[in-house]
């Protein structure tokens, strides 16, 4: 399975970022291999919409789960329809922290 | 004859706190400002998200006009508390979660529910028995 962040920084210990649409960097994790890319978000100072754009870039890497502190209601309205799972992690965590937390 | 009943209104996700308090002079006893779910949800998808009336009135699945009363009460009752330093609560109303989340205790995380796992934690892959409280 591949997990997408929304990261403040690009590397595993950073934070998960608050807002989906308006982080700095997407970590997409790929539970099988065990390794993590890190894409700057293209939309980040988007006007409208970075959330919903976002979705489509991340789905070309084939992402079925995306964790992030908080979505917008278009975001979760695409993510339902595209059968994409969110994950809202309590408190503030690191990427490293939920990776931790997978099992297979 | 009694009113008509009130047509349930959806929201995104509660909010992760119960209110706010202003800070610095406090009034022993100010009253307290109840704002329901529902009012939270048309600030939010209004000023946060910045979608047209219309727009969020589909997203709540009410009315243009009905919104558009939720929103104008909920700026009213913000205005009360931020003027008079009350305590806002964010409680009641008549709304129901539209998206089904579901929160893993272990990994201490909540998780929207998909067709594939409805009820299985993506993280540690426990079954979740304990459903979310919909009022």
């Amino acid at each position: 399975m591949k997990i997408a962040f929304a990261l403040s920084e690009n590397h595993h210990r950073s934070y998960i970022d608050d807002h989906f649409g308006r982080c700095n960097w997407y970590g997409v994790y790929d539970t099988d291999t065990k390794k993590a890319q890190y894409l700057e978000n293209p939309n980040r100072y988007a006007e409208e919409g970075a959330g919903c754009t976002s979705v489509d870039y991340l789905m070309e890497y084939g992402i079925q789960a995306i964790v992030a502190g908080r979505f917008g209601s278009r975001v979760v309205e695409l993510l339902k329809k595209k059968n994409i799972q969110m994950i809202i992690p309590e408190g503030t965590k690191t990427m490293e922290e939920i990776i931790k937390l997978y099992k297979n | 004859m009694s009113p008509r009943t009130k047509k349930i209104r959806l929201i995104q996700r509660r909010p992760s706190f119960a209110g706010f308090r202003p800070y610095g002079n406090q009034k022993p006893g100010a009253c307290e400002v109840a704002l329901n779910f529902e009012e939270y949800e048309a600030i939010k998808l209004c000023d946060y998200e910045l979608l047209t009336h219309s727009e969020a009135s589909a997203m709540m699945n009410i009315s243009r006009p009905t919104f558009t009363r939720i929103y104008e009460s909920a700026r009213r009752k913000i205005a009360k508390a931020f003027v008079e330093g009350s305590t806002i609560c964010i409680e009641g109303g008549k709304s129901v979660v539209n998206t089904h989340w579901q929160e893993c205790q272990t990994c201490k995380i909540s998780f929207s529910v998909t067709e594939k796992n409805p009820h299985v934690c993506p993280l540690c892959q426990t079954p979740v028995l304990e459903e979310l409280e919909i009022q």
